[in-house]
């Protein structure tokens, strides 16, 4: 069983997570990955930002 | 289609807290994310307006469990998805969808990996809370294909999560999470030419 999986496939698990709690497996792949790739925490920083962001726009009282 | 007299003319019961000018005082808020999921003010205010309106016959209903504004976005949330149904099986897919698979793999190199580091969002929390940021978000959400669009702004700004998203419009749990995967892949990508990185140089 492949424990390293690509940058591509945790862009897929990264948004996978916004919507659904990972299955275990999945979330061990991928907070390993995390722990060695720069570009995939960078992805999951702006995921974050972007979820925020969506937020922000959904409540703020500006007109 | 009610507006803010004909509401206030309809709130003859003392009885309930859901009157005219309650309802009134969420309209703003309501048209505001309906134009963001639909990108037409006219459908806006005419699907806002048919929420009202439901909303005040269903007053009885409303027990004050969630606060007003949750319920009458549900409401609204409902017009919306019936709209939308309607709306999917009238036009069929555009063809396009395709071309925005690929363009999402481009990113990738044969290995997996990202052809160009993303940038470094160094604090997410700050950079949601900018101005030029939250622009730069609702235009690149503005310019996602429509159907991509429609399922990622009801998930982000109406909550609605995947189970309630697979029922409301008819598609299976992997659907839902492609779309919401192309949407946020199609965003960062935006986002990357004016809001994650420096001002571009060109």
């Amino acid at each position: 069983m492949a424990i390293r999986i690509s940058c591509q496939h945790s862009s897929r698990l990264l948004s996978q997570r916004e919507d659904e709690p990972l299955p275990f497996g999945q979330r061990v792949k991928l907070r390993l990955h995390l722990m060695i790739c720069d570009a995939c925490t960078n992805v999951s920083r702006q995921f974050a930002a972007l979820h925020m962001a969506m937020r922000s726009i959904r409540d703020s009282d500006d007109d | 289609m009610p507006n803010s007299s004909k509401l206030s003319a309809m709130s003859d019961d003392n009885s309930t807290t859901i009157d005219g000018p309650a309802l009134a005082g969420h309209r703003v808020y309501l048209l505001k994310i309906a134009r963001i999921q639909l990108r037409d003010e006219t459908l806006a205010e005419d699907l806002v307006a048919d929420a009202l309106a439901q909303a005040f016959e269903r007053r009885a209903q409303f027990r004050g469990g969630s606060s007003l504004r949750t319920w009458l976005t549900s409401i609204l949330k409902n017009r919306i998805v019936d709209f939308l149904r309607k709306s999917w099986r009238e036009q069929p897919l555009e063809p396009a969808s395709d071309d925005d698979e690929n363009a999402i793999d481009r990113i990738f190199d044969a290995s997996g990996h990202y052809i160009h580091m993303p940038s470094d969002v160094r604090d997410p929390a700050e950079l949601s809370q900018q101005d030029n940021f939250l622009s730069a978000v609702q235009h690149c959400v503005d310019r996602l294909p429509k159907r991509i669009g429609q399922v990622f702004v009801l998930r982000e700004v109406f909550g609605t999560d995947t189970k309630e998203l697979c029922k409301d419009l008819n598609l299976t749990s992997s659907n839902v999470w492609v779309q919401l995967y192309r949407a946020r892949m199609m965003l960062r990508q935006c986002l990357e030419r004016g809001g994650f990185g420096p001002p571009q140089a060109e």
